[in-house]
């Protein structure tokens, strides 16, 4: 019988407890772990904890002072963040029309094609399954040239010409359109995978007592293996969502050259710099900012992504 | 109406060039309503059978019929079969009331009110019907193969299939199950066809059974037939609890002469084995008599190696006096009667109890003397 | 085709056509069982024609198979065809534009006449490319390798029955979650000379001599990279250990513990041996990420790092986007394509034969 993926199992936590026990014995080995443990803490958050503190501080401050030091008195401000928002606005907008359809859409068709060729069982199904999972790891590097050949020939722009005088719709949503497309294409590798190995683990017999019960296999896919993918949903759709949020090369190739109206958030990050501010503090921000709905995600979902990684 | 016919059905797996021959030849008539227990040691086909008569195998060469026509290339879905697997198979995301119902939507067009009553007053007939709302993950074993056993019930098929349903069940739940699931198959009349290694079970629930080994069908009967008649030595030693003794022997001067022992045989038993000389004997445990002294013809000398107390009765392990190689015969006796190990007793091995066997290809030459049967208690 | 199969199978002698006496041994005589002297003959004739049967068994097979397999189509066809198309087909396009002179402005022309390996000669005879090429090597090989060791001791450090253990692993995890252009902005201020942390706490140190132009200096600048991305992926590495040392049972531990291992003998010699398809995994995935590392090379550097960071990937991208040599940085796309492939192949043939893919 298939359950939702358990947390650590029993034996871990046994072998945890007695570890635990026998450690707690030895008590400068305990402290010691526990300062090597915090002192890792501060080499993972440091880059962070400076940035955030720099993000706050005026240019002058941070000039003087020490990086990782918070603010003081008049050394505060929160232009930068200020500064930053204005900037970045429209390429959050943009991302977030770009992750999350490209994000629901990867993990629907990978869900889809896992049950296709796992669950349904059928001999010759390996190399197509090899196919798939060798996407994973193609470089991007090897199709930019074609993609960017391909989206000046298929000009989504004019195609789609009907669509831009609705209202709500503008010309630049032609190109998220190219990108939402892109990334669902080089997105099926990776929940294919993700959702093969949890169809994997499924019981063959629940699926042929529902054979037997007479459902066909679209019924066996929506009644019984859909409603118990939601776990591997969850992690799916986090991992993706944070993986497409954060694309640069996509963006900077299909994109007209410096993004546009179209721009998603990375590459208005990456502007920055080059651009009107060349204060670190703003720089600061604006990553904050770009960063900030995978860092909540993350924060909220940490396990998901964990899951999604380890496999 | 709901007759099973298995045809000469064969399946095989391909394995690299090698065909590996899992059924061979099969030929089973299962008739409405009858209970067939397919039994067999581990790896022997019987899974693989009930497969392909489930529509989860195919059928590499042969027939399978239910009532006229033929449902050997009709794909699981429409066969009309409900089947009730090891693991219970249970769809963890629904409740015991949408398990029950899912077979009647997917496979037929009754009505939502119908179904419902349907599947209450199955879960009333199973003792389940307090459970209705809860999911599979929140009842105990026993309730989830009680589920299990509704969700086949309640679709009315026209065959059972069961796969080991009881074998995750404790001892006790599990001989409790063994009886309720007979009275259930009794009431509702449907043919069925149960698979299970354990010979027990095959021999309390069966009104028939069939026993296979590796790949084939080596008999076919009741429970009684195969334990009194076994076809071969195969059947002789996987029936039965204890085991059948066998005694490899050579027929000679019209006695049977093992290591150990000399073994007169009368005119018909003799009549039974012309022309094969390598014989093994095979004596039931609880056929042979411990007399204490050995006066009688057939009696033989023995010493008690090892007691097992079973409470009811004692397993007597016994050696040949004789006997360099050591091999010990196993005996039952009445609980109530007390022997010790090193013990000198007389093993008297009644003539009409007897199965021969040929050596070479384990037919059944010789059976015991059926009369008997009637009072001897099976034990199994 | 079923008709067909069923009209074969009753031609042909012995199979479904000729129905055997009545159930067998169901009058229960000793003696009649299925696997009698009778069916020995039959066994005979299943094997003397074993050719015939076998063409029946597979087109019997293939009816329910092709059933299976028809139904499956709809559900991994679609999004085999648009993944198929974007990855293969492109990787395809892509090859050939490497095979064109293809260049500047103009559009490509695809004749075959004129496909040669110029390109391939070209980058050969370019010392960029072969920077570049020992850079990836580099930073492939050092990235993936410090990765692997400092995950490794990380989960073990996790795995010591620590309390807040999903607080700590959720915060060596973290930088992974972060965008490349994010990590590269925090290590560019990282690493500033005058003002950013690295060198600051240094001085504070009394560690002047050690303060250096991390990102500037030739020496140190894929040092930097590598240290930062290693920033960035350890935790990954440690996640996927974790996910090994807990698949280890209870006993192996005790067991060695009885034995009077030492903890750090218990680790070599029990713990790390079965921690191989772990690393194997780990280092495909991490190499990968190497591969990708464009993103952050590119924010930090722009276009041209220098020869001292330049990767075949950043070399491709500017070949091709920043002087319009699109044939050129195919072909050097193609030498990327083809190490990942060395990387990839023998692990997912390996995962293959293993039956875990």
């Amino acid at each position: 019988m298939s359950s939702p993926p358990a947390g650590p199992t029993p034996e871990s936590n046994t072998r945890r407890e007695r570890l635990a026990r026998a450690a707690r014995n030895a008590d400068r080995t305990r402290i010691a772990l526990y300062a090597v443990l915090g002192a890792l803490v501060g080499f993972y958050l440091a880059p962070l904890e400076a940035g955030l503190m720099t993000a706050f501080k005026t240019t002058d401050a941070f000039n003087r002072s020490v990086p990782f030091l918070p603010p003081i008195a008049e050394g505060f401000t929160l232009e930068p963040w200020r500064v930053a928002f204005r900037e970045l606005w429209n390429g959050l907008i943009n991302s977030l029309l770009l992750a999350v359809p490209a994000t629901v859409l990867s993990a629907g068709l990978g869900s889809i094609a896992a049950y296709g060729l796992t669950t349904i069982d059928w001999k010759y199904q390996m190399p197509i399954v090899a196919l798939f999972v060798a996407g994973i790891f193609i470089p991007y590097q090897a199709v930019l040239v074609p993609l960017s050949r391909l989206f000046a020939i298929v000009d989504t722009q004019s195609l789609l010409s009907v669509l831009w005088g609705l209202p709500l719709m503008e010309e630049h949503y032609a190109s998220i359109l190219n990108l939402i497309v892109t990334h669902v294409a080089y997105g099926i590798p990776i929940t294919f995978l993700l959702f093969r190995a949890y169809y994997q683990s499924f019981s063959n017999e629940m699926i042929e007592a529902a054979k037997l019960d007479g459902a066909s296999v679209f019924s066996i896919y929506r009644n019984i293996v859909l409603p118990l993918s939601k776990p591997m949903f969850a992690v799916t759709l986090i991992y993706q969502f944070t993986q497409i949020w954060n694309d640069l090369l996509f963006a900077l190739v299909i994109l007209p050259s410096g993004g546009g109206a179209a721009a998603p958030v990375t590459v208005a990050l990456n502007a920055l710099s080059g651009g009107i501010v060349q204060s670190f503090n703003t720089q600061m921000a604006g990553a904050f900012v770009a960063a900030l709905p995978t860092l909540i995600v993350y924060v909220l979902f940490g396990e998901q992504f964990a899951k999604g990684v380890a496999s | 109406m709901a007759e099973l016919t298995l045809d000469g059905v064969t399946k095989w797996f391909d394995d690299g060039g090698d065909r590996i021959v899992a059924v061979d030849d099969a030929d089973v008539e299962i008739e409405d309503g009858e209970f067939l227990v397919l039994v067999g040691p581990s790896g022997c086909g019987k899974s693989t059978t009930l497969r392909m008569v489930a529509g989860l195998e195919t059928v590499s060469q042969g027939d399978i019929r239910l009532g006229d026509h033929s449902i050997t290339d009709e794909p699981p879905t429409t066969r009309d079969i409900a089947m009730v697997f090891q693991s219970y198979a249970l769809y963890p995301h629904m409740t015991v009331r949408e398990n029950m119902s899912f077979g009647l939507e997917e496979s037929t067009d009754m009505p939502d009110d119908e179904i419902r009553s349907r599947v209450a007053e199955t879960a009333e007939m199973m003792g389940i019907a307090d459970l209705l709302d809860r999911k599979p993950r929140e009842l105990s074993g026993g309730q989830q193969q009680r589920v299990a056993l509704g969700r086949a019930i309640v679709r009315d098929p026209e065959v059972f299939l069961m796969d080991e349903p009881l074998s995750n069940l404790d001892a006790k739940l599990r001989a409790q199950m063994r009886t309720e699931l007979q009275r259930i198959q009794e009431d509702l009349d449907v043919t069925t066809m149960y698979v299970t290694h354990d010979q027990t079970e095959a021999m309390t629930m069966g009104d028939r059974i069939a026993i296979l080994d590796d790949g084939r069908l080596q008999q076919v009967g009741t429970p009684l037939e195969c334990y009194h008649e076994p076809a071969n030595q195969f059947v002789a030693g996987f029936i039965g609890e204890p085991s059948m003794n066998f005694l490899d022997v050579e027929l000679a001067g019209g006695s049977l002469v093992g290591d150990a022992f000399e073994y007169p045989l009368s005119e018909e038993t003799l009549a039974d084995l012309e022309g094969h000389d390598s014989l093994v004997v095979g004596i039931r445990p609880e056929d042979i008599e411990l007399d204490g002294a050995a006066d009688a013809s057939h009696s033989y000398p023995t010493t008690v190696d090892v007691v097992e107390p079973m409470g009811n009765e004692n397993n007597v392990y016994l050696t040949f006096d004789d006997d360099a190689s050591a091999q010990t015969v196993v005996v039952t006796v009445s609980g109530m009667r007390k022997v010790d190990a090193g013990q000198q007793v007389a093993a008297r091995i009644p003539e009409e109890a007897i199965h021969v066997f040929d050596r070479e290809t384990g037919r059944a030459l010789h059976n015991r003397t059926l009369d008997r049967a009637e009072v001897t208690e099976p034990n199994v | 085709m079923q008709r067909l199969t069923d009209v074969l199978r009753r031609l042909r002698p012995g199979a479904g056509g000729s129905v055997r006496g009545s159930g067998a041994g169901g009058e229960g005589e000793p003696g009649q069982t299925a696997s009698g002297d009778g069916s020995d003959a039959g066994d005979e004739r299943l094997r003397a024609d074993g050719g015939v049967a076998a063409a029946e068994e597979t087109g019997g097979r293939r009816s329910l198979l092709s059933s299976d397999f028809v139904q499956s189509i709809p559900f991994w066809l679609p999004p085999f065809l648009l993944m198929g198309f974007f990855v293969y087909g492109a990787i395809g396009w892509n090859f050939v534009i490497s095979l064109t002179d293809f260049s500047g402005l103009v559009l490509p022309e695809y004749d075959v006449s004129n496909f040669d390996l110029d390109m391939y000669r070209q980058a050969l005879n370019d010392p960029t490319f072969w920077t570049a090429a020992q850079n990836t090597l580099v930073l492939l090989v050092v990235f993936t390798a410090l990765c692997l060791v400092f995950g490794l001791l990380l989960a073990i450090l996790v795995d010591q029955g620590i309390r807040f253990e999903n607080t700590f692993r959720t915060i060596y995890l973290l930088p992974m979650s972060l965008s490349f252009v994010v990590t590269a902005k925090f290590w560019a201020w990282m690493y500033n000379p005058e003002i950013g942390m690295i060198n600051v706490t240094l001085s504070q140190l009394g560690l002047d001599v050690l303060t250096l132009q991390w990102i500037s200096n030739p020496d140190t600048k894929l040092a930097a990279v590598i240290f930062a991305l290693i920033w960035q992926f350890s935790g990954y590495a440690m996640v996927v250990y974790l996910a090994g040392l807990r698949a280890i049972p209870d006993d192996h531990y005790e067991a060695a513990r009885v034995d009077g291992a030492s903890t750090l003998k218990m680790y070599w010699r029990v713990i790390l041996p079965q921690l191989r398809a772990s690393t194997m995994s780990a280092a495909v995935v991490l190499m990968v990420f190497a591969l990708k590392a464009f993103d952050f090379l590119y924010v930090m550097f722009g276009n041209n790092p220098g020869p001292a960071a330049d990767i075949l990937a950043t070399m491709m991208f500017r070949e091709a986007f920043g002087s319009n040599q699109w044939a050129y940085g195919s072909a050097i796309a193609i030498v990327l394509f083809a190490m990942a492939l060395a990387v990839v192949a023998p692990y997912l043939y390996a995962e293959y034969r293993r039956g875990e893919l």
